[in-house]
């Protein structure tokens, strides 16, 4: 089995892999962060967003090979002592999550969309999460809370 | 005091562990010694199975056991039960109900439908393990549409079941809704297609089971909405004890009714946990979901309107073919039937009233309730009719309703489909939303589509509902030393927010923060009793059942509260969280800590004394009602459908938490937009092969797709149906938008002629129907089916 050393939230992290494990199954079931979530096996729902080299991806999408040498961050990774960060205390000021599980992929492109663009309009916003699906909110509070995050993150 | 009442828009306390990562849902669940099961799916939409051979599986590496139809045989398991509220025919004979077994016995009659279960050491041994488990079919006709099932020489699913008829159900007064419809000036008469869809929560399916072969129970962690009625289903089929079952649903990703029905999966887990003496472990991939989670809608109906020459409505006449999948499911027969009967005429008054439905069997995945079961479609035939007589018949569409909307004198009111409506003010919430648009400034909005070569459409769309589900709950509430207080409720969030919701009102009726509130839910360990998620109970069963509890509880406490204040219990009086006697008092806290400690409390009394459960009844389900309306543009070269603007006014009667309710609201209404425009269940006619067999394939919508909406609600009229005032607010927005939003796209067509098109109204329809210039047949579903 292929050996891989990667950093994760931080960690350095060097693990032998079989070759067909997917990123999001390594995360998963060898690293035991489970806030990474699968809702799909066509790469279409985006609830397994991670940042890879600061990128958001769909962890579903690569190899856990492909990451040698790669830094990763999972949502566990963004309030490491529990303090939510702007972008998830926006999530929860706007009631921008119901059953919880889209959110991780959610805030993980969010956050990524914000690296990119940081003060985007609702239609970038809008048009930005079209890779990442929810059932819950019907997205009027997801597009406020990531307007808003966007907001606090750049005072 | 409390720091929380009635009515606050209360921040949820789950949200903490979601926004972290720390949520922990079935698939986050691993147990020691766990194996992973996989379900052998059938390929075949219709076939029967000459024989299944394991031998190659099972010499596999890492496999531990091949599930079929012989063990099932062997140990004399029970089919599943169908727990269908309507189970009698209009002729007074039963149902009929076909065994519904966890594995196929001798026929396979959908693609997808389990025919063995592998379990291995590891997820891709048990994968490669199904795929070497050779089953030898022989293949039989399908059919997949109802209509053409009921039809002479259709492929036939049952032996002993002709037609494929499963029941045929009436409601109403046929001879006084074929009199009025006789005697009318106008009769409107069209064919709708209620298009078939899946509920697809972002979590799939899943679940882990254990069996402990000392005490003989078993445990199991299930993304189920409603643990104590999968129970007693599993219990049954297992032949063993209901208490013998420890079932739990941890977090739930969303659930809409799909994760409502007693399904296969976990039933064939627990026999394997049993029989191999650890825990199993299955997921159900998101293509599985689609073969295999419960179907939504699928209905093809005639649907009539009688009126006066002046737009009065005399009679309402629908005859409905519902496509219920191969089996009767949970409650699969109830929805075309009993389900979509109910709220027939919306807020309309109709004189009279007749309904029709039939629910078929055809060789697809099993319907079961999607979120509104039967109101959203009641709604669109209704809302559909009306709008189609006011294009044909050249009414105003605002006026019309405006004309016929039932006013709040009239209320309350038995309709002719026998629901109680007792309060509400239909008028009201009509202008209201009518203002609602107007603020956004309806004819710039056209001005600025036109402008733009784009047709513009608006349509209002009314609603009725009512609330359903299991009609009892239980609140069992422990209050402990370090001062937390246990709240466990048998209802079930599967992303609703009972934790932050139920704990606002217990707090708010108690007078005590509610930060000390540790809420517990959806686990036959902490709740002897429940009704689990659906048909918009949560506030309306499980909130009062808490409040109930919560006022029983503040009895309790007044002899204790009377020992402090020297005082005799029949002095006491209890409001705002403070216990009074005469000029002196005594805060719940206070009276919460007395309780606990034995010096303090009254002779005959123990620490503890205030833990109390208590059920709550409902009565009469309530009626949640209002009114969306939308606003599109289309663009006549490219089909596509644009929102420019919608608009929700709701009486949900009180609301315990507003900011909750907009997400019930906006959760709903994009699931309806996405009926209306996207989404289809597709399976080819010829083989029964599921077309729309991944997010590849079945349209949800996308954060581009759905508008804003703006919400507001009409508190003046509470419900006396219950303590609470509540009528239920989780469905009511997937009722109101479909028909809104397919209006709104036929009033922005009307230019072309175009009067009807079935959903969804994807941009190749919509370009097609124009191109069409408004031919169309409207009996062309049913013909002489109706």
């Amino acid at each position: 089995m292929p050996e891989i050393s990667l950093t994760v939230n931080g960690e350095q992290i060097t693990k032998s892999v079989e070759g067909r494990t997917l990123l999001v199954e390594f995360i998963r079931e060898t690293l035991k962060l489970t806030g990474t979530h699968i809702g799909c096996d066509t790469s279409q729902c985006g609830a397994c967003t991670v940042h890879l080299n600061g990128k958001a991806v769909k962890s579903c999408t690569m190899l856990a090979v492909q990451a040698d040498g790669a830094e990763i961050t999972t949502i566990e990774g963004l309030a490491p002592d529990g303090r939510l960060n702007p972008m998830q205390q926006a999530f929860k000021d706007h009631h921008g999550l119901q059953c919880g599980f889209c959110t991780p992929g959610m805030i993980m492109r969010a956050m990524a969309l914000v690296a990119e663009n940081p003060e985007p309009t609702e239609t970038e916003v809008r048009h930005g999460l079209e890779g990442n699906i929810c059932r819950c909110t019907g997205y009027q509070n997801i597009v406020a809370a990531v307007l808003d995050g966007a907001k606090a993150l750049r005072s | 005091m409390s720091n929380v009442k009635i009515g606050d828009s209360l921040k949820r306390f789950e949200d903490q562990r979601f926004l972290t990562g720390r949520g922990r849902y079935v698939d986050d669940i691993n147990l020691d010694g766990q194996t992973r099961a996989v379900v052998v799916r059938s390929p075949y939409a219709h076939a029967t199975i000459r024989s299944i051979d394991t031998a190659a599986a099972l010499a596999m590496e890492g496999v531990l056991l091949v599930v079929t139809r012989d063990d099932w045989q062997r140990e004399g398991f029970k089919p599943m039960p169908t727990k269908s509220a309507v189970k009698t025919n209009a002729d007074g004979t039963p149902l009929k109900e076909p065994p519904r077994h966890a594995l196929a016995i001798d026929r396979v009659r959908y693609v997808g439908e389990p025919v063995a279960l592998v379990v291995a050491e590891t997820l891709s041994q048990a994968q490669a393990a199904a795929e070497a488990v050779e089953v030898d079919y022989d293949e039989l006709p399908a059919v997949v549409d109802p209509v053409q099932a009921l039809a002479p020489g259709a492929p036939q699913l049952w032996d002993g079941i002709p037609n494929n008829l499963c029941i045929d159900f009436e409601l109403g007064d046929k001879a006084g809704t074929d009199k009025a419809f006789a005697e009318a000036d106008h009769v409107v008469s069209l064919d709708i297609l209620n298009n078939r869809v899946t509920a697809v929560p972002i979590e799939t399916r899943g679940c882990v089971a254990a069996h402990d072969a000392g005490s003989d129970r078993y445990t199991l962690w299930n993304a189920s909405q409603n643990v104590h009625a999968n129970r007693d289903t599993f219990a049954e089929v297992l032949n063993i004890a209901k208490e013998q079952l420890d079932h739990i649903a941890p977090d739930v990703g969303g659930g809409f009714g799909a994760k409502n029905s007693g399904y296969p999966e976990p039933v064939l887990c627990l026999y394997a946990a049993r029989r191999l003496g650890r825990p199993v472990k299955w997921i159900n991939s998101r293509s599985e979901s689609f073969l295999s989670d419960t179907h939504g809608r699928g209905q093809t109906s005639r649907v009539e309107l009688a009126l006066t020459r002046d737009g009065r409505f005399l009679a309402l006449r629908t005859s409905t073919v519902g496509g219920i999948g191969a089996y009767a499911w949970t409650v699969g027969p109830f929805t075309p039937t009993g389900g979509s009967a109910r709220t027939q005429g919306g807020p309309y008054h109709f004189p009279a009233m007749h309904y029709r439905g039939r629910a078929v069997f055809i060789n697809t995945a099993p319907m079961d309730p999607y979120r509104g079961a039967g109101r959203p479609e009641a709604t669109f035939q209704t809302e559909r009719i009306v709008e189609y007589a006011a294009r044909t018949l050249g009414f105003d569409p605002v006026e019309l309703r405006r004309k016929n909307l039932m006013p709040p004198e009239m209320l309350p009111h038995k309709t002719p489909m026998g629901l109680d409506v007792d309060s509400g003010d239909f008028p009201l919430l009509f202008e209201e939303t009518l203002k609602m648009a107007d603020k956004a400034d309806l004819a710039a909005l056209r001005a600025k589509a036109e402008g733009a070569g784009r047709k513009f459409g608006f349509a209002i769309a009314p609603y009725l509902e009512c609330t359903g589900g299991g009609p009892k709950e239980h609140a069992g509430v422990v209050f402990n030393k370090d001062g937390s207080i246990e709240l466990a409720v048998g209802t079930s969030s599967t992303g609703m927010g009972h934790e932050t919701a139920l704990a606002q009102i217990l707090a708010a009726n108690l007078g005590v923060d509610v930060d000390r509130i540790k809420f517990r839910q959806a686990d036959t360990t902490a709740t002897p009793l429940g009704g689990g998620h659906g048909g918009s109970r949560g506030m309306e069963v499980g909130g009062n059942a808490v409040k109930q509890a919560a006022d029983e509880i503040v009895e309790l406490a007044k002899p204790v509260a009377a020992r402090l204040l020297q005082s005799e219990t029949e002095e006491v009086e209890f409001a705002d969280g403070q216990f009074q006697a005469g000029a002196s008092s005594v805060s719940m806290n206070d009276v919460i800590e007395a309780s606990l400690d034995s010096d303090k409390l009254p002779d005959g009394m123990e620490p503890g004394c205030l833990d109390h459960s208590s059920v709550f009844e409902r009565g009469v389900i309530s009626i949640p009602n209002g009114v969306h309306a939308a606003a599109v543009e289309v663009d006549p070269e490219t089909g596509v459908v644009g929102f420019l603007g919608y608009w929700v006014m709701d009486d949900f009667g009180k609301i315990i938490n507003p900011m909750l309710a907009d997400g019930q609201v906006m959760g709903g209404v994009a699931q309806g937009i996405g009926q209306a425009l996207l989404e289809d269940i597709v399976y080819d006619p010829d083989t029964g092969q599921l077309v729309t067999g991944s997010l590849m394939d079945y349209g949800l919508p996308h954060a581009d797709e759905i508008p804003n909406m703006e919400i507001g609600y009409y508190e003046g009229a509470p419900t006396k149906k219950n303590p609470l005032g509540v009528k239920g607010a989780g469905e009511a927005g997937c009722v109101g938008a479909c028909p809104a939003a397919v209006n709104a796209v036929l009033d922005a067509l009307k230019d072309y002629g175009v009067t009807h098109i079935d959903m969804p109204l994807t941009p190749m329809k919509v370009w097609k129907a124009i191109r069409a210039g408004g031919k169309h047949d409207p009996h062309g579903l049913l013909g002489d089916a109706a």
